[in-house]
């Protein structure tokens, strides 16, 4: 039985086609300004290139920030608990999950394979993808460089503030003071670092630790919290993916339960096409993104 | 339409939404009207005069642009608003004003209200933090003070048959809201939180004899509902007030059915009776000190971690098993310490227990609202999973 997960972030989106436990298309692609015409494009994408048609999927889970924004979704869950789920699939040894993503951070905590507990910052950049995306323009390095760059420091500039803002008055404070840029680097994954972890400590940090979401891609901060924490880090093979295969897992499930007709009827109510929040310029034209 | 030609629920409803407007009508037909802060003044002693005391609140909808020239913007945005939609004439026709030192936000907005905002009066309660023989003794003569002081501004006496029959009638409203709390424990309950939130600000608007009549209305009403709302996980909130429909919605279409509050404007004024003493003032004095659960009282506690969260909390507990609550959401307006401080032991103690809690420390703002609703939809997946 095939079903979708897709999970629109607020930078990144992500959609995971399955078959029981084997994934058959797994897509990450930038988040837009539109989230129904994006849905929508995603969706097709993921289709064609695992050669399915739309009536194919028998349930699809939407989660993320744009969750409500999937027209063609049968439900919609958090992304905490679908999260959840695709870490504790992926590692069943998992008790406390950090995910990084581009607006906010949270943390996780899993017991029996249920989530117990949960935190999330989203009122502030410190300590999520934003944070190092503001710095990277200010040291002129490409965000995929800042990790192994950090790592290359002995002696990691001392970067007291957590404000995206006053953090970047420090870092050209440090500049002039002539730190190097691998030193600043390790500096704010270290102050970052500390910041995440003041937070997921609410939780009470219980080991296996999971690291997902961009942050997880980041080398450096994988690090840094690895030396903040004090043991090893588990990191998936794609850290991003966690929460559409998370919501796909549910899907799995709910389609389970539902009977030949039930899936049926809501197959029927189910429609994939390009719907959108505004007026297209010139009707029944594709608009592009 | 006038709130008088709506009853029960639909009349708290218009109150809640227009409290300025019903207010100036009571004032039109010659009532006083005193404002007053949190739920520590103790309002028997204005019933007694004939005064209609009204609940001060915040608004959420309105950004804060003047209270900063005044408070510093670290404290209590509750505190700020409520001082902001002051100076912004909103209260402009209170005929006094009644502060306490409840908590610290509380006392500087009280103390500098008649800086900013002409109120024809002022009083400042100065309400001890313990429960001590001494701190009630002290109360009380704090009590007789403003009785005094109340007695000279309007140039009348209250009798302490005046008193008696004012003390009675909040107490029979307490029943009244006790009464409503029963039908919250149903499955579903009778009455949404968003519901009740508008009966207790709109009776808080009220003069009391006023409010009973209309939380007699309310139960009459909601006796005759059936299945008023889904069955959804049975949420407990503890912490700083919501005083906005809009926040209890929000909450309510998460998954969530709210069927009890540990808060100002919840069960704390309404859960104990006022104790007929020799001296209505101590009863008073006793009440307040002791009954009324805020944190911003220390009580007397156990020896140790374990015995010190019992002795506290054990009413949650209570709260918990006899409405069912299936997880607590522990509501801290942004620099609330009062509040703040107990987060740690309140978790501790409710895990404990195996109820989940959900911290969310909010911005007192309906424009930041909607953020928090994949926190509520999560916390709702928790309970259910």
């Amino acid at each position: 039985m095939f079903v979708a997960g897709i999970d629109i972030g607020s930078t990144i989106t992500k959609i995971v086609i399955s078959n029981g436990m084997e994934v058959r298309a797994a897509m990450i692609t930038p988040t837009g300004p539109e989230h129904r015409r994006l849905a929508f494009r995603v969706m097709d994408d993921a289709l064609a290139s695992c050669f399915l048609s739309f009536n194919e999927v028998e349930y699809i889970v939407a989660t993320g920030y744009g969750r409500i924004n999937v027209p063609f979704a049968d439900q919609q869950v958090t992304e905490i608990t679908c999260h959840m789920r695709g870490v504790h699939c992926l590692f069943p040894e998992v008790r406390t999950i950090i995910d990084i993503g581009g607006q906010d951070s949270k943390g996780i905590k899993i017991k029996d394979g249920k989530q117990v507990d949960f935190i999330m910052n989203d009122k502030c950049a410190a300590g999520t993808g934003r944070f190092f995306e503001v710095m990277t323009d200010v040291l002129g390095v490409k965000l995929e460089e800042i990790g192994p760059m950090s790592l290359k420091s002995e002696k990691p500039a001392s970067i007291s503030s957590l404000c995206t803002v006053f953090a970047e008055q420090e870092v050209y404070l440090r500049l002039s003071e002539g730190a190097s840029v691998e030193d600043i680097l390790a500096g704010l994954h270290k102050a970052n670092a500390s910041r995440i972890h003041s937070m997921i400590g609410k939780l009470r940090i219980e080991r296996e630790v999971a690291m997902t979401g961009g942050g997880a891609k980041n080398i450096g901060l994988v690090k840094a919290m690895e030396d903040r924490i004090g043991f090893p880090i588990v990191v998936p093979p794609e850290p991003l993916i966690t929460g559409a295969l998370g919501a796909a897992l549910i899907a799995r499930e709910v389609a389970a339960r539902l009977t030949p007709d039930q899936l049926r009827e809501k197959k029927e109510k189910r429609r994939l096409e390009a719907v959108t929040f505004f007026d297209d310029p010139k009707p029944g034209k594709e608009r592009l993104l | 339409m006038s709130a008088d030609n709506k009853k029960g629920l639909a009349k708290a409803h218009e109150i809640y939404s227009n409290r300025g407007k019903y207010a100036r009508e009571q004032k039109n037909q010659g009532k006083k009207i005193f404002g007053y802060f949190c739920c520590y003044p103790p309002i028997e002693l204005l019933t007694a005069l004939d005064i209609i005391p009204v609940r001060i609140l915040g608004d959420m909808e309105q950004p804060i642009t003047l209270a900063d020239n005044c408070l510093p913007p670290v404290m209590c945005i509750f505190c700020r608003s409520a001082f902001d939609i002051g100076m912004k004439g909103q209260y402009d026709y209170f005929d006094g004003f009644v502060g306490a030192h409840a908590c610290d936000g509380a006392e500087r907005t009280s103390i500098i209200w008649s800086n900013y905002i002409k109120t024809p009066c002022n009083f400042h309660l100065d309400i001890p933090h313990t429960t001590h023989d001494a701190a009630v003794e002290f109360f009380k003569e704090q009590l007789e003070y403003f009785q005094k002081e109340l007695e000279k501004s309007i140039g009348r006496e209250i009798t302490p048959d005046k008193l008696r029959s004012a003390i009675a009638a909040h107490n029979h409203q307490r029943a009244l809201v006790r009464q409503i709390y029963e039908l919250r424990k149903l499955d579903p309950p009778l009455i949404t939180g968003t519901e009740m939130l508008t009966v207790l600000i709109a009776t808080m608007g009220m003069s009391v004899q006023e409010g009973n009549l209309l939380i007699e209305e309310v139960l009459q009403e909601i006796k005759q509902r059936e299945n008023v709302q889904e069955k959804k996980s049975r949420l407990l909130i503890w912490g700083s007030l919501i005083d906005n429909a809009a926040f209890t919605e929000l909450i309510e279409s998460s998954g969530l059915n709210i069927v009890i509050e540990d808060t100002a404007i919840g069960t704390r004024p309404y859960w104990h009776d006022i104790r007929d003493t020799k001296d209505p003032l101590l009863g008073i004095a006793e009440h307040y000190l002791k009954e009324v659960l805020c944190p911003r009282t220390f009580r007397d506690s156990g020896k140790n971690y374990e015995q010190d969260s019992e002795q506290r909390f054990s009413y949650l507990k209570d709260f918990a098993k006899y409405w069912k609550v299936d997880g607590v959401f522990a509501n801290i307006i942004r620099n609330c310490d009062i509040h703040g401080y107990e987060v740690p032991v309140i978790k501790d103690y409710l895990n404990g227990l195996g109820i989940p809690v959900l911290v969310i420390e909010q911005d007192y703002s309906t424009a930041s609202l909607e953020s928090l609703r994949t926190r509520f939809q999560a916390f709702a997946e928790t309970i259910a999973s």
